[in-house]
């Protein structure tokens, strides 16, 4: 019996006066692949933010493998194993930061690096480094972008960074993954090859909450579809009954669609 | 960041340790300027950490360079206290001092952190100037006697040179190893985007306040360097202005790289030696240097002397 | 003096400084609302005004003229300093524009230096006449000028910003750039405009407190830092904030300098800003906003 790994419960906030999320209310099966979809304004990356904990609700709960994190710092949330894309890439640029540091930065909760451990323990800081580095050049080989480990990443292109920000968020081995938009500016190539890696990373165990906008990658590779609308839950369920829901036509799809559907 | 080969580090070591010999370092204006100059490069290179890695600015940094000082100054002259247990000291309250503000201060934005850094060191020198019985006030604090260890006593203006100067490549050496570190990593991470930071575990609050607790250490560091090597201190030595002087020195040199800031300190201590009559065009030079590195060259010198060398590399190699 | 005279020495001390306090905090608050830069060289306008007018009336100019001359001369500088040094780096980071509005402040200063050295010089009072005498305490003409000034540059600001078209404008930018630039103003225009008034006013209360102050290259550091203090207060958009945050901080610093302690005065007021940074940074007046991701 597969368990919640995610559960989203009544969460409700609002920004002077406009109901940004309305009582939302739904869980994510461990293991499986949920997209999070709606129109714009409809709360998708709001709803991301309070389950990250970068924003507190006015009221609701959100519990992560049974613990609830409301109030939690975002931080402290993700050691417990959540990692989080986002919608406008960030990745780190200053200091000539390489894509290679961004990746190695992922793993910092299984380091915790400290200004003794750089200045005294330099031995075993180093035999962690060399490990970390390793495994950074796994995660960059796993997006196909090992060569690109010295660029800095503001020289790649729209498409390499998001996979870039992809193999960071690996690298702190989350249990469950939430991905805002990845697929925002990727061309149709680019799409193939995401639908690709996200199926070999529910492979792993983990567990995806995707925003997505492009239909074409939301129905290749979800479990199950939720449906935000104005801040409210408009429906759930599996990809085909989404699809045909009269409802999320109206409010968003606009016609039925196929799984050769483009976006939404 | 790519690391200064070890054919530099000797050089600079053979330097340093041939200039009282050599370059007529022995005399104790000369060795005196060099002092001045490994005072400021701690000084820099301390600040650079806080500003050039994570990216926190500080527009009052002077206030540790004070603290130092003064509790060197007051625990030597009024108390006898050995100069190492004062300097020790020093390094203690100003961690602590930093330690205490750290959090609040450093959760505000660049305005609002600006002026609250430039405030502390206001109430610094203010309590500096106020707490008169303890610190001589604004006419200052006489007599401060060299620095000592148990067994050797640093009066010899070229003993205290080297002593300096070692100084100086300890602070430089140890903030080189702490930004290849994971840790400076981290502080990358913070100065880019403390939200994504945050997505990965980072307590971006605590690592903030590390480096500004050791950041002020080093500052402290300096102020007891100096504080016994002027035997006199001033209130009006550890102003906004010199915390000001500290910024130029680290955009000139190349804020973010740690041999720029020194290099940067080592420019604008020297300058005033070549150019003696032109004194009063120090602050407006200041200004109109930190202007030009601003606009053309935000890699400062260090970063100039960079792409020149890699520019002879690939003509070298190609 | 008796007790009562006393304090009321203090208020008129207070309103002096205050007067002064306001002026630059509005200043710093109108180059904020429209370009987002809190301009560290406020200051520096302050001592330029103040020492330009001194100049001036120096060579015989009359003093309406040079008075004239002087709003004029540092309005120009400023406007130049917007246009030449802060547009090309516009869109730099916040901790960049920063560092250059410093720049600039030493630049300023350095030039301040060099035209008028290092000492101290002092500006005629804008009317000749005895002090006046109010309830025991001494009251200097000088100081009626300063806040009839504060007065009127205030109603010019309200004027202009409430009613005219370009002032309308300009506030728009502030909260909207591309409504603004509908309503016939670039954020350019803008831009260099509020650096104008900025600096403009700061020149004015240089040059009404001079006859009081000695006056030299440096003394426009402080001003400004108090300046600042105000406009947190008051929170930092505010107009109105900055005014009232001005005179207060002006009055509690007199009392506090009178009452308990004049070494420590500074201490205290700085200590004050901290607190009001730390606890309430959108000031006073200001509105909390919502955490941003």
């Amino acid at each position: 019996m597969s368990e919640d790994i995610l559960k989203v419960v009544d969460v409700t906030k609002s920004f002077e006066g406009v109901h940004a999320l309305v009582d939302v209310r739904f869980g994510v099966t461990r293991g499986h692949v949920k997209a999070l979809i709606g129109p714009n304004g409809a709360g998708k990356t709001t709803l991301l933010n309070v389950i990250n904990g970068l924003l507190d609700p006015d009221r609701g709960h959100v519990y992560f493998r049974g613990h609830d994190v409301i109030g939690m710092a975002a931080n402290e949330i993700s050691l417990l194993g959540l990692s989080r894309t986002f919608q406008l890439i960030r990745l780190f640029t200053v200091n000539n930061a390489t894509v290679l540091d961004n990746v190695m930065v992922g793993a910092h909760k299984m380091l915790k690096p400290t200004i003794s451990s750089a200045l005294f323990f330099r031995a075993s800081t180093a035999r962690q480094e060399k490990a970390v580095r390793e495994k950074a050049m796994e995660a960059l080989a796993f997006v196909g972008l090992e060569e690109e480990r010295d660029t800095p990443p503001g020289t790649l292109s729209f498409g390499n960074q998001r996979l870039v920000e992809l193999a960071r968020s690996l690298m702190a081995e989350p249990e469950l993954l939430l991905l805002d938009e990845p697929a925002s500016g990727l061309n149709d190539a680019e799409v193939e090859r995401f639908i690709e890696l996200l199926a070999a990373i529910r492979q792993k165990g983990i567990t995806i909450l995707l925003v997505e906008h492009n239909m074409k990658l939301v129905m290749n590779i979800s479990d199950e579809i939720v449906v935000l609308d104005f801040g409210k839950r408009l429906a759930e369920g599996d990809p085909a009954a989404i699809c045909t829901d009269p409802a999320v036509i109206e409010a968003y799809l606009g016609a039925e669609c196929g799984l050769e559907g483009g976006e939404g | 960041m790519k690391t200064l080969g070890r054919i530099w580090w000797i050089i600079l070591l053979l330097f340093i340790v041939l200039y009282p010999p050599t370059l007529g370092g022995m005399s104790a204006y000369k060795s005196g300027i060099m002092i001045f100059v490994g005072i400021y490069i701690i000084l820099a290179v301390s600040l650079d950490l806080l500003m050039g890695f994570a990216g926190q600015i500080s527009v009052g940094h002077a206030a540790f360079f004070a603290i130092g000082a003064y509790v060197s100054g007051i625990l030597t002259v009024k108390y006898g206290a050995s100069p190492l247990v004062a300097l020790i000291a020093g390094m203690a309250l100003s961690g602590a001092v930093a330690w205490a503000v750290g959090r609040p201060l450093l959760a505000l934005k660049e305005y609002y952190l600006a002026m609250a850094t430039l405030a502390l060191n206001e109430i610094i020198v203010t309590l500096i100037i106020g707490l008169q019985w303890l610190t001589g006030g604004a006419s200052g604090l006489r007599d401060v006697p060299s620095f000592s260890v148990p067994g050797f006593s640093f009066d010899n203006h070229v003993h205290y040179y080297y002593l300096v100067w070692a100084m100086v490549l300890l602070v430089v050496a140890s903030s080189l190893a702490l930004v290849r570190s994971p840790f400076g990593r981290t502080l990358v991470a913070i100065h880019s985007d403390e939200t994504a930071a945050k997505t990965f575990g980072i307590d971006c609050a605590a690592y903030k306040v590390r480096v500004y607790v050791f950041s002020a250490m080093y500052a402290s560091l300096a102020g007891s360097l100096f504080a016994h090597y002027m035997g006199f201190l001033a209130p009006d030595d550890f102003g906004v202005l010199t915390s000001i002087n500290i910024l130029v020195m680290l955009y000139l040199g190349g804020i973010g790289t740690i041999w720029g800031p020194a290099l940067g300190a080592v420019f604008l201590k020297l300058l005033p030696e070549f150019t003696y009559q032109f004194q009063d065009y120090e602050l407006l030079l200041n200004g109109v240097i930190l202007i030009v590195v601003l606009v053309f060259m935000p890699g400062g010198l260090f970063g100039i002397l960079k792409s020149v060398a890699e520019r002879v590399n690939a003509r070298g190699s190609g | 003096m008796s007790e009562l005279s006393t304090l009321v020495q203090f208020f008129f001390s207070g309103l002096t400084s205050g007067s002064v306090y306001a002026l630059i905090a509005v200043s710093l608050v109108i180059v904020y609302k429209v370009s987002l830069l809190i301009c560290f060289a406020q200051g520096e306008f302050f001592v330029i005004g103040a020492l330009t007018m001194v100049t001036l009336t120096s060579k015989g100019l009359p003093m309406p003229l040079a008075f004239v001359l002087s709003v004029l001369i540092s309005t120009v500088i400023g406007a130049l300093v917007e246009r030449i040094l802060i547009r090309p780096i516009r869109n730099s980071s916040v901790g960049n524009l920063i560092v250059m509005t410093i720049a600039i402040s030493l630049a300023l200063r350095g030039s301040a230096l060099l035209v008028w050295g290092k000492e101290s010089h002092i500006l005629q009072p804008f009317s000749a006449g005895k002090p006046l005498h109010v309830l025991g305490a001494t009251l200097q003409p000088q100081v009626l000028w300063i806040i009839g000034i504060t007065v009127v540059v205030l109603f010019v600001i309200w004027f202009f910003f409430e009613r005219t078209t370009l002032g309308v404008a300009m506030r728009a930018c502030a909260e909207n750039r591309l409504g603004a630039s509908l309503m016939g103003i670039s954020t350019q225009k803008a831009a260099l405009l509020s650096w104008a008034w900025g600096s403009g006013i700061g020149a004015l209360a240089g040059m009404a407190v001079a006859p009081l102050l000695f006056m030299q290259y440096s003394s426009g550091l402080m001003p400004m830092v108090k300046g600042f203090i105000a406009m947190s207060i008051g929170g930092l958009a505010s107009i109105a904030g900055a005014v009232v945050a001005g005179y207060l901080l002006g009055i509690v610093e007199a009392y506090t300098i009178g009452l308990i302690s004049s070494q420590f005065a500074d201490t205290i007021v700085f200590t004050l800003l901290i607190i009001v940074l730390i606890f309430k940074p959108s000031g006073l007046f200001g509105a909390t906003r919502s955490r941003e991701v």
